[in-house]
């Protein structure tokens, strides 16, 4: 299949383009908590000398921003990051990372993520404004 | 560093001639414990080549299935990527990369094994 497969949790070498990227993110509910938008890659001792390792998964429009480029990427990147406390990007440490199958599976809830900050911006100050947007369902 | 400040980076051997452009990154399991995942992604090299349309989609690396005709197709427009191992990565500075070895030296991509 396009993109390759990955089934194995503990695979033991990948192509991080090929196998990580554009991954669909699931918490430990099973609810959807972002795309792999891009990769943190950290050098254990700050130096290029030693092989750096991939730290952590960057998620949302601020992950995307540098590769769209541009003033609309520098324009999207500083949007997002007005949107909370964190600078830069979503991130998710590769620590809460359980599994990696055709999805990525996560050990904790999004809630305690900073993933969906766009989308409750857009709930707490667009739609929740909207006359008639607190009535539940009909 | 981005993963994707990597991507696209173009690569230069010792003498100063292109190699190609940095299409992927190879990751082997054995780097530092990142808790409950274990052993972190560690680089081992960078995937380097020519035009890299249809690369993303993998039917350039073996284990990818798919059309034959798409297959053969990709795997002969990758078929001179070469492989450069993070050991030989001397500097890297605004969307160049430069290698301590000549582009003759630099192996063909291994095939992705577990």
């Amino acid at each position: 299949m396009p993109g390759g497969n990955v089934n194995e949790s503990a695979r033991r070498v990948i192509d991080a383009g090929l196998h990580l990227l554009d991954r669909q993110i699931v918490d430990k509910d099973g609810r959807l908590a972002g795309k792999v938008d891009d990769l943190e890659l950290t050098f254990p001792h700050g130096s290029m000398s030693d092989p750096p390792f991939v730290s952590a998964i960057l998620s949302g429009p601020g992950a995307l921003a540098p590769q769209i480029g541009g003033r609309l990427g520098k324009w999207i990147a500083a949007a997002e990051s007005r949107l909370s406390d964190q600078p830069g990007p979503a991130r998710i440490s590769f620590g809460v990372v359980k599994r990696i199958e055709n999805d990525i599976q996560l050990i904790v809830s999004r809630d305690d993520l900073d993933v969906t900050r766009l989308e409750d911006w857009v709930r707490d100050t667009i739609i929740s404004k909207i006359p008639g947007a607190r009535h539940a369902p009909q | 560093m981005r993963l994707s400040e990597l991507f696209g980076c173009e690569v230069l051997d010792s003498d100063g001639r292109w190699v190609g452009e940095v299409h992927d990154a190879r990751m082997v399991r054995d780097g530092p414990e990142q808790g409950a995942f274990g052993p972190a992604y560690r680089m081992q090299g960078l995937i380097v080549g020519g035009g890299s349309w249809g690369s993303r989609l993998g039917y350039d690396r073996g284990e990818v299935k798919g059309p034959w005709p798409l297959k053969k197709l990709f795997q002969w427009l990758h078929g001179h990527a070469k492989f450069v191992d993070w050991a030989v990565v001397a500097g890297l500075q605004k969307g160049v990369i430069r290698v301590s070895v000549p582009a003759d030296q630099l192996p063909s991509v291994p095939t992705l094994r577990q």
